[in-house]
């Protein structure tokens, strides 16, 4: 049996060696083998990830290090509550989106299923590592890999996916190269990249210059890679025209991996008397935030392709979590850190509806959907399911966490924070209820039921009800996880 | 730092840079990197960073030059620009640059003095590194026991980048995608004739052994002098670019078919992440060389590090040339491995 103290590096291994496998099964055997190795992989990473947050819960955070090598000699893996919750959280995902990504990538690209699925392994494989490091450096050659996968997968959707994946392969490098400079700023300062031998040096520098440039660089980096506004203009195009596998699987995680990264480096590298007392940049962060919320809604607002409209959507929500991490107290970090998985469920919901969909009718624009309740009954409810955590309904899960942030907000005394919030809720509201004008009340052509394949269906129903599931659980969650997870001082 | 040798070599850098971009030819442009790569090897070597001077020879000044001159065949020479809204764009792009720039130069006012002996980056690790390599590691070059021991894990996924951008280019350019059924390619198409110089290909033919020897050197001797898996492999691929330039595609893909280059590139970094599961496997953590003496006859826990090192070189090396040639002749031939430079 397996050691458990190597379970760490497993969720990170099974589906790098999935990949090879994936590779080598579609280049000498068939490609038939490609879809289940790639689940069979994903579903052993995510047992892994589970096992290890069982132990993290159980007797506390857990360090690992490669090669043998003691921290900072070598590379050191670090699980604590934050990034176990959020490993779990990744290979969940993943495991459903691959499931339902069989009958689109069939259709959208049949010769290229051998090179698709190691792309889209070693895209977990990045995102797995980068959450899971306790090493500066690490974390951004895994940014590496999950960048140039992401760029790929976007790329080879339809014509004009290539000028949006273009676009995003300009800023997502910008965004990397930011991150990676300012980490070599840091390096130069202290002569270190393990991050908690950074925590312990850094506080003798924090009145530097070269320190504070560091931060910022990471900071702005970071921002980028997640699509907070105003760097958001590569998110919805490159979103919208990838092919449908690729967004389920993208725009869950993307963006909530950077926030994690975020919350990571302002907490763990740094400490939360430097970045919310020593820099006095908190405020018009979480106004930038307000601004991200608005912008982001009002443009979703405006869009005739329901797809884009969610792309929209989570540049809104990005700016909920940046918001709640920068209130600076603990509702608000709480709020931001539930929302993260909240988000992730709710996106893929969304998205994995949105595919089926397109799958099934064709088309994208809000008219296609005409009498779509009617055709594809049980993709609609799993789709409403999703809507009303979006909009924050009880009991679903996106209740929860825009419940402590708008607490968060108003002990922090933001109340436009507050106000964005209510008011991203009311628009979300208008843009469902648009949907269900349109598919409920007008009139289908044919009013037959075409539900979605089985492969797409079952995915999309367990994403639902784990909204559901999640909501109602919220509570233990908070308990049981996240509450170790604020850091402390808050 | 000797400032008779750095003042030239940065202006330069700084004259490169800026041509790079204002040259309206793109081949010109692509020129002028290469160059400005040369230039930055210079520096390196002069900062004692001679691995790194390397890699940039290799991939910088090199083989990257080649995949930009293969881009360049395949699209345009030309820059063509949009018209509208170009001003306020150019505007804010440079606004961002200078802001960029201002925080740098205020940051490197903070910095330690250059090659400061006392500076954390030489005070921190670096004792470590440098008085107890030899006997953690038996490898003289303190660079590659870094790089494929005490940091291996990032070597590694560095590794694995190399093969994701080759299999991202693969899923991009290639027509039709991969081709995996039935005989790989059309074994031996006759080398064409009557087209191309045959000085050229003859000294090209009587170089490719000596080039691939050396870069079978530069894998081997990693241990001991500059060098390593991703020069050596850099070097090996291009003896199959200077191949496919020389006489044409074909001539290379002859040696190395897609398929095998496929394969080859999975294999390489197999080898490295084997090597690691290996140790896993034999119960110590992942990527520990040193438990590898139990299977090792009649070495150490060190020496065995030493031969991993070597074990994970060679599979960089390998994946490194497949990928080389797998990007260069998606790019040269638009993915149709019809017709090259």
């Amino acid at each position: 049996m397996i050691d458990p103290g190597q379970l760490p590096i497993l969720i990170v291994i099974i589906p790098l060696f999935g990949a090879f496998a994936v590779s080598l099964a579609g280049c000498c055997l068939s490609k038939r083998w490609c879809l289940p190795l790639t689940v069979l992989a994903l579903a052993g990473s995510g047992w892994a990830a589970f096992a290890t947050l069982n132990q993290v819960i159980a007797r506390g955070p857990i360090s690992y290090r490669l090669g043998g090598w003691p921290p900072p000699m070598g590379i050191e893996y670090v699980i604590d509550h934050l990034n176990g919750l959020v490993l779990v959280v990744i290979t969940v995902v993943a495991l459903l989106a691959a499931i339902s990504s069989k009958r689109s990538v069939e259709v959208e690209m049949p010769n290229r299923i051998n090179l698709y699925y190691p792309l889209y392994l070693l895209l977990v494989t990045g995102l797995l590592g980068m959450t899971i490091t306790g090493d500066a450096f690490n974390l951004y050659v895994l940014l590496e890999i999950s960048a140039l996968t992401t760029y790929a997968l976007i790329a080879v959707g339809r014509v004009r996916a290539l000028h949006a994946g273009f676009n995003y392969l300009i800023l997502g490098t910008i965004g990397a190269s930011l991150y990676l400079l300012g980490t070599g700023h840091l390096y130069i300062m202290t002569g270190s990249l393990n991050m908690a031998d950074l925590a312990v040096i850094l506080p003798d520098l924090y009145s530097s210059p070269a320190v504070l440039v560091g931060f910022i660089l990471i900071m702005v980096g970071i921002w980028t890679k997640m699509a907070f506004f105003p760097l958001h203009t590569w998110l919805p195009n490159s979103y919208t025209y990838a092919p449908d596998a690729t967004s389920c699987l993208i725009a869950p995680l993307m963006t909530k991996v950077s926030v994690y990264i975020m919350l990571r480096v302002m907490f763990s590298l740094f400490t939360p008397a430097y970045v919310f007392d020593h820099l006095t940049v908190a405020a018009p962060i979480v106004w930038l935030a307000t601004a991200a919320i608005i912008a982001g809604s009002l443009l979703a607002l405006a869009q005739k392709d329901f797809k884009k409209m969610l792309t929209y959507l989570i540049v809104a929500e990005v700016g909920y979590m940046v918001g709640g991490a920068w209130l600076a107290n603990r509702y608000g970090i709480t709020g931001a850190i539930l929302h993260i998985i909240n988000d992730a469920l709710m996106t893929l919901c969304l998205f994995l509806a949105a595919a089926a969909i397109i799958h099934k009718i064709g088309g994208r624009k809000l008219q296609d959907l005409k009498g779509i309740f009617h055709r594809m009954p049980l993709t609609m409810a799993a789709f409403m399911v999703g809507a009303l955590s979006m909009i924050g309904v009880p009991p679903t899960a996106g209740f929860f966490s825009k419940w402590y942030l708008i607490l968060g907000g108003i002990q922090a005394g933001h109340w436009e924070f507050v106000a964005a919030l209510l008011f991203s809720s009311l628009v979300n509201a208008v843009l469902f209820f648009r949907i269900v004008e349109i598919g409920f009340f007008e009139k289908p052509e044919n009013g037959e039921i075409a539900e979605a394949p089985l492969s797409m269906l079952v995915p999309l129903l367990l994403a639902a009800a784990s909204l559901i599931v999640v909501g109602i659980y919220s509570g233990d969650i908070v308990t049981t996880v996240i509450r170790h997870a604020v850091p402390e001082g808050i | 730092m000797i400032w008779q040798f750095d003042l030239p070599i940065l202006t330069l850098i700084v004259i490169c840079g800026a041509f790079a971009i204002l040259v309206k030819d793109l081949l010109g442009s692509a020129i002028i990197f290469g160059a400005y790569s040369f230039l930055m090897c210079l520096l390196w070597t002069e900062m004692g960073a001679v691995d790194v001077a390397f890699t940039e020879a290799a991939v910088g000044a090199g083989v990257s030059t080649v995949l930009f001159f293969a881009a360049v065949h395949r699209t345009s020479r030309e820059v063509r620009s949009r018209k509208s809204g170009r001003k306020l764009y150019k505007g804010l792009g440079l606004l961002a640059s200078g802001i960029l720039g201002g925080i740098l130069f205020y940051a490197s006012g903070d910095f330690p003095g250059w090659a400061d002996p006392a500076s954390p980056a030489a005070t921190h690790l670096s004792p470590h590194f440098i008085t107890r390599t030899i006997a953690e590691t038996s490898v003289p070059n303190i660079v590659t026991s870094v790089l494929a021991d005490y940091r291996g894990f990032d070597t590694m996924f560095e590794t694995a980048v190399v093969f994701t951008a080759g299999l991202a280019v693969l899923i991009l350019l290639r027509i039709g995608g991969c081709r995996t059924a039935g005989p790989v390619w059309q074994t031996a198409a006759a080398i064409r004739p009557a087209y191309g110089d045959s000085i050229i290909r003859f000294v090209t033919r009587q170089l490719t052994p000596f080039i691939q020897l050396f870069a079978l050197y530069v894998v081997a001797h990693g241990h001991h002098s500059p060098g390593g898996g991703f020069q050596g492999g850099v070097i090996l691929g291009a003896s199959f670019i200077l191949l496919a330039i020389s006489y044409d595609l074909n001539m290379a893909m002859n040696r190395i078919n897609e398929k095998a280059a496929l394969l080859l590139a999975n294999s390489g970094l197999l080898l490295y992440a084997g090597i690691g599961l290996l140790c896993l496997l034999l119960g110590a953590n992942f990527l520990d060389y040193s438990i590898l003496q139990r299977i090792l006859p009649g070495v150490d826990g060190v020496a065995a590090r030493s031969h991993a090192m070597l074990g994970v070189e060679i599979g960089v090396a390998v994946t490194v040339m497949a990928i080389v040639m797998l990007i260069y002749n998606n790019l040269v031939s638009n993915g149709t491995y019809e017709k090259g430079l």
